[in-house]
């Protein structure tokens, strides 16, 4: 039984026969309970079959249904309806993205950024495979934070620095590059930070911060990018002014 | 496939989207006009050497309205740049002080202290006190 | 520094898809050389220009004619009895420094981002931008050591 209704307004793209894309809205009833995802989905299970949009777990951690709700990056399984209502919710696919159709958005490029920091652990010598390697909690809080990231891309989606250049490397490829980085069973950091000292690498991140206050999971890739900075720029002294040193 | 992906073009007006876009964009122009303010102070370094009438042309025009109205906006943008500064250096933490990172809000706070503390000792050492 | 191709055996058994992201990863981005550098001078400017700046500029331009302070310490009596001590002038060099460096850099990337994008603007802004910032601290020490040094 409904409360009341509401408008969901909705970018749509049709590739075969749209030019660009457009609004389409739909009324649909909703009780208080409702998140945005559900409201999408009775749309589509109801009303217009063809609306096409990511989402799978629906509890926020698997990081599919990122779209730009009333203008805001936002989970749409964990943006509650009565939390944006106001008489119209706006739903347009992650800024930043192109679009592939309606809410799908091509995130290609996120992924080979995602690959190009390593986000695994490196190793010389991978010492005895049948036993586990010791971590302790302190050395599990060092990367924890960081490691909470569920590739959801509405960090990117927030900043307007992978908005007007696509080539940054952006805040959660950053982030996981740092949660790597400070994984004590990890020996990568040197080749990570040479990834992050390029053009399109951590330079480019101005601090605008937007980032950090869009993401779900509370990654903090802001300070991530911050602190990378200032590890880049100490590996960069070592190897001017210690060569034979900085070999790690 | 054969359509393409409609393509992504950053509008000219994204900074004012929402109010945090906005006060970084402040936050950039107060660091641009400390800038600005770096030379004004080197233009002050040459009136100086240049003798008393000049320097106080100089202090003079700064002084009086309508600069002294263009100077207090200015000046302005440069708190607003410090204190946005405290708050920034806060958040990134890229030095560890401590085991775990200290909550922004108290790193902001001892950093307004240490601004107060500041202010206070440039008073003393290089303007010689009240 | 582990290779990619040292352990290819455990590499795709934990991790398959990535042959599906077309990552390239034998083609590496070459380093850069100044941004370092530079953002660490514009980090020390960021922290000289935020602690020191406002309160030396109240001193200077705004106590006496806001008639907020009882003497004035921008006049030029005031002013040229202080500038006799050496601390005085260092800091004044390392406050043009400061700002310049990191106002330079602000600059820089606000342009950018306006529409200063072509490779060859920005490095022509570099070369300006970061010349302004040396030339500027370059003054700065040398009214400093005038009448000082020379």
């Amino acid at each position: 039984m409904a409360d009341r209704d509401v408008v969901f307004r909705v970018k749509r793209y049709r590739p075969e026969k749209d030019s660009k894309p457009s609004y389409q809205r739909y009324r649909i009833p909703y009780r208080d309970d409702m998140v945005v995802l559900d409201g999408l989905n009775y749309i589509k299970d109801t009303m217009d079959p063809t609306l096409t949009f990511r989402w799978s777990c629906r509890m926020g951690i698997c990081g599919s249904c990122g779209a730009n709700v009333n203008g805001q990056p936002k989970l749409t399984c964990g943006t509650y309806i009565r939390d944006v209502h106001r008489g119209v919710v706006t739903v347009d696919p992650l800024t930043n993205f192109p679009i592939i159709k309606d809410l799908v958005v091509d995130f290609d490029d996120f992924l080979n950024k995602l690959a190009s920091v390593k986000p695994y652990i490196v190793r010389e010598d991978w010492g005895d495979l049948t036993k586990e390697y010791v971590q302790y909690p302190e050395d599990i809080e060092a990367y924890k934070q960081q490691s909470m990231c569920i590739n959801c891309m509405l960090c990117y989606a927030a900043c307007p620095v992978v908005g007007a250049n696509p080539h940054f490397v952006g805040p959660a490829a950053a982030a996981l590059a740092l949660r790597y980085i400070r994984d004590s069973r990890d020996e990568g950091a040197d080749a990570r930070l040479e990834r992050l000292n390029t053009k399109s690498g951590v330079w480019e991140c101005t601090f605008v911060g937007e980032c950090s206050v869009v993401c779900p999971k509370d990654v903090d890739p802001a300070g991530a990018l911050q602190t990378l900075k200032f590890l880049a720029t100490m590996r960069h002294m070592k190897r001017l002014l210690m060569p034979k040193m900085a070999s790690r | 496939m054969t359509a393409r992906p409609y393509p992504w073009k950053r509008p000219r007006g994204w900074w004012l989207r929402n109010p945090r876009y906005l006060s970084f964009q402040l936050r950039e122009a107060g660091g641009v006009v400390s800038a600005l303010y770096g030379l004004i102070l080197l233009n002050m370094l040459l009136q100086l050497r240049a003798g008393e009438s000049a320097y106080t042309a100089f202090l003079d025009t700064m002084r009086t309205p309508p600069m002294l109205y263009v100077n207090l906006v200015l000046f302005g943008l440069v708190v607003f740049h410090a204190v946005s500064w405290f708050m920034l250096i806060g958040k990134a933490q890229p030095i560890r002080f401590t085991e775990k990172p200290i909550p922004w809000k108290s790193a902001f706070a001892v950093n307004l202290v240490l601004w107060l503390g500041v202010s206070g000792a440039v008073v003393y050492l290089i303007f010689g006190g009240l | 520094m582990a290779d990619e191709t040292q352990a290819p055996e455990i590499a795709s058994m934990w991790n398959p898809g990535r042959e599906t992201v077309h990552a390239d990863l034998e083609a590496a981005e070459p380093e850069v050389l100044m941004e370092p550098m530079i953002w660490g001078l514009f980090s020390l400017g960021g922290f000289i220009t935020a602690f020191l700046f406002p309160v030396t500029l109240f001193l200077l331009f705004f106590a006496a004619p806001l008639g907020l302070w009882p003497t004035d310490p921008g006049a030029f009596d005031a002013f040229a009895a202080r500038w006799a001590d050496p601390i005085v002038r260092l800091f004044f060099v390392v406050l043009i420094g400061g700002s310049l460096f990191h106002g330079t850099h602000r600059l820089k990337f606000m342009l950018v981002d306006a529409g200063a994008k072509s490779p060859g603007v920005q490095g022509f802004l570099d070369v300006v931008l970061n010349g302004l910032a040396i030339l500027g601290t370059l003054g700065a020490l040398f009214y400093a050591l005038s009448g000082w040094l020379f």
